[in-house]
C-alpha cells in the first residue's frame, strides 16, 4: 500500500535531537539527510530511532548522483535499502543532478544537461533505485549557476518528460525554482505551471542568499518573501501537498523554525480556505 | 564516450583544477549569468574545507582557519572525495600529514590530528553491550583459559609522541585557549564508546600489549602471556587487574 503524510515538516538537524526528545512540537514529520545515518551506531542512530517513536519521516539523500554516467552505486543502495527498512520512511528522495564520475564525489549537486541523451540515461536508473529501494523515488529540481551549450529543452521540459517516461515523482523545491529562475532570467510560474499535478508529492522551503545579479541556494536563513509569493501560487495550482523547511547553515533555535513553519501551514491552510469558499 | 560523459569530465576537470573549462556554457565571462561556474568553484573547497574542519575540530583551532585552510586545499587536490557521505572526508589526513610533516607548526599538532579522527570514528562505532562483573562471575573457572574478550567495537588504540592531550581537551572545549607546548612522551591513547560518548585515557605499554591481543582474537591465557613477555612478574593478577578495569570503564563487549 502506497504511503501517505500529510502537513508540515521540517529536516531534522542535530542541533535539534535533545528538543525532539525532550518536548513535543508543532510539526507533522520530519525529514532526515539519509547519508547522516549510514554510519555503524552512536548519537546518530540513536537519535534517529528514539525521534522515529514520535515523528513520521521521510528520507532524503545528498548522493545518488542518478544523472552521472558512473554505474550506480550498488554497496550505497544496499546501505540505503537497510536504513529504509529502519526507519520506514513515507517515501525516499534524492536531487535530479549528478554529483561525480569517475568514482569521485564532488559533494555538491551538478546540474544536468537537459538533453534526449540524458532522459535516456536516466530512464532505467531511476527504475532500477526503485527497485533496490522498494520504494517510489522522488527527485528534488535542483538550483543551478550554469546553463549548458548542449540543452534541447527548459529544465520544466525535461523534468515532464521524465516523469512521464519514468513514473517517478517530485520534490519540488521552490525556492531552487525562485533561485534559478533568477539566475537563468525566466517566470518561475512557467516553471510551477508545467509541474505534472500529480507527480508532486513534497515541497521544500528554503532561505538563499543574495550575490548582487544572482542567488545562491544556501538554506542559512529565513524565507524570503518572493519565495513565499511563489509557494503561494504553487498551492494555488498543485494544492496541498506535504510541504517543509530546509535549513542546513545557521540553524537557529528549534522555537524559531517552528514560528517560521507556522506562517508556512497558516498561508497554505489560507489558500484552501479560500478555494474551498 | 557519450557528450554527457565527456560534459561530465570535462565539468568535474574544471572543479578539480580550480578553474573554468571553456565551451561547456550557453554564455561564458562577462556574459555569463547565474554566477557561473566560479560558484561551483569555489562551492567545492569551502564544502569540503568545512566537512574537514568538522572531522578535525581541534587541529583546525590549533592552525589556525587560514593555515588550516591551506593545508585542507592541499589535502582536497591530492586525495579529492570517494566516499557517499562527507563524514569520512579527511580519512587519509593523519596519513598525508606524517609524509610532509613540514606542513605543520609543530610534529606534535600530527598527534592532535590522530586524536581528532580516532575520536570521530570511535563516535559512530557499532554499538554493543557492555561485559559486566556479573558476566565475569558467571564464568566457569575451567572456561577462563579459553575464553575471549572482546574490546567493544569502538575501541582506538593510536600511538602517540607526545603529551597532546591537555591541550586537545583544551582546544575541544575552547577555541580560544592557550597552552603550554606539550612535551615529548611516546605512549598509547586509547578511546572508546561505552554508550553515547566517548572515553579516552592513556595507557602503558602492558596493558596495550594486552588489548592489541584482543583485538586480535587471543584468549585469555594467551593474554596473559603477553603480558609476560612484556616483563611484568605476575602475568595471571595482572591480566585479571587489567580485566576489572576494563569492565568498570566499559570497555568490553559481551560477545
Amino acid at each position: 500500500m502506497r504511503k501517505t503524510l500529510n502537513g508540515f515538516g521540517l529536516g531534522l538537524r542535530t542541533e535539534h535531537y535533545r528538543d525532539f526528545v525532550e518536548s513535543p512540537w508543532h510539526v507533522d514529520w520530519l525529514e532526515i539527510i539519509s547519508e547522516n545515518y549510514l554510519v555503524a551506531g552512536g548519537k546518530p542512530l540513536y537519535y534517529l530511532d528514539r525521534i522515529r517513536r514520535d515523528y513520521p519521516m521521510v528520507m532524503h539523500g545528498v548522493s545518488l548522483s542518478i544523472g552521472s554516467c558512473d554505474a550506480l552505486d550498488s554497496a550505497y543502495l544496499r546501505q540505503l535499502r537497510a536504513l529504509v527498512d529502519r526507519v520506514e520512511p513515507a517515501w525516499v528522495s534524492d536531487h535530479l543532478c549528478w554529483t561525480g564520475t569517475g568514482s569521485l564525489n564532488l559533494h555538491d549537486l551538478l546540474p544536468l544537461p537537459y538533453t534526449e541523451a540524458t532522459l535516456r540515461q536516466l530512464e532505467p536508473r531511476v527504475a532500477q533505485v526503485q527497485e533496490a529501494l522498494g520504494q517510489p523515488l522522488l527527485l528534488e529540481n535542483v538550483s543551478s549557476y550554469v546553463r549548458y551549450r548542449a540543452d534541447e529543452m527548459s529544465e520544466w521540459e525535461f523534468i515532464r518528460e521524465l516523469v512521464r517516461r519514468t513514473g517517478c515523482e517530485l520534490l519540488l523545491d521552490v525556492n531552487n525554482v525562485y533561485v534559478s529562475s533568477v539566475n537563468h532570467h525566466f517566470n518561475p510560474h512557467t516553471f510551477i505551471d508545467a509541474m505534472p499535478l500529480t507527480a508532486v508529492r513534497q515541497i521544500h522551503l528554503a532561505g538563499h542568499e543574495e550575490h548582487g545579479s544572482y542567488l545562491i541556494d544556501t538554506h542559512d536563513q529565513p524565507i524570503c518573501e518572493a519565495v513565499f509569493d511563489l509557494y503561494l501560487y504553487t498551492v494555488k495550482r498543485l494544492g496541498s501537498i506535504p510541504t517543509m523547511i530546509e535549513r542546513d547553515d545557521n540553524i537557529p533555535p528549534l522555537a524559531e523554525l517552528i514560528a517560521e513553519l507556522d506562517c508556512v501551514r497558516a498561508l497554505a491552510q489560507r489558500i484552501q480556505t479560500e478555494q474551498a469558499a | 564516450m557519450s557528450t554527457l560523459a565527456d560534459l561530465q569530465q570535462r565539468f568535474q576537470q574544471s572543479i578539480l583544477r580550480d578553474h573554468s573549462t571553456p565551451g561547456l556554457f550557453a554564455a561564458e565571462g562577462a556574459l555569463l549569468a547565474g554566477g557561473g561556474m566560479g560558484v561551483y568553484l569555489q562551492a567545492y573547497r569551502a564544502r569540503l574545507t568545512a566537512a574537514l574542519g568538522d572531522n578535525f575540530l581541534v587541529l583546525q583551532r590549533a592552525l589556525g582557519d587560514d593555515a588550516f585552510a591551506v593545508l585542507a586545499h592541499a589535502y582536497i587536490d591530492a586525495h579529492p572525495s570517494h566516499f557517499r557521505s562527507i563524514r569520512w572526508f579527511g580519512h587519509r589526513l593523519v596519513e598525508f600529514l606524517a609524509a610532509a610533516p613540514e606542513r605543520l607548526p609543530h610534529p606534535a599538532v600530527l598527534d592532535l590530528a590522530r586524536m581528532d579522527w580516532a575520536m570521530r570514528t570511535a563516535f559512530d562505532a557499532a554499538d554493543a553491550a557492555a561485559l559486566t562483573a556479573d558476566d565475569l562471575a558467571a564464568l566457569q573457572l575451567e572456561d577462563w583459559p579459553q575464553r575471549r574478550f572482546t574490546p567493544l567495537p569502538s575501541l582506538q588504540m593510536i600511538d602517540l609522541a607526545w603529551c597532546v592531550e591537555p591541550i586537545w581537551k583544551a582546544l575541544d572545549a575552547d577555541a580560544a585557549t592557550t597552552s603550554e607546548e606539550p612535551k615529548p612522551l611516546a605512549h598509547v591513547l586509547l578511546i572508546w564508546r561505552p554508550t553515547l560518548d566517548c572515553c579516552w585515557r592513556s595507557s602503558d605499554t602492558c596493558e596495550a600489549a594486552a588489548l592489541r591481543a584482543l583485538t586480535q582474537g587471543a584468549s585469555f591465557a594467551d593474554c596473559c602471556t603477553v603480558i609476560a613477555e612484556s616483563g611484568v612478574p605476575e602475568p595471571a593478577q595482572t591480566a585479571a587487574a587489567f580485566l576489572q578495569r576494563w569492565i568498570a570503564e566499559g570497555l568490553l563487549g559481551k560477545e
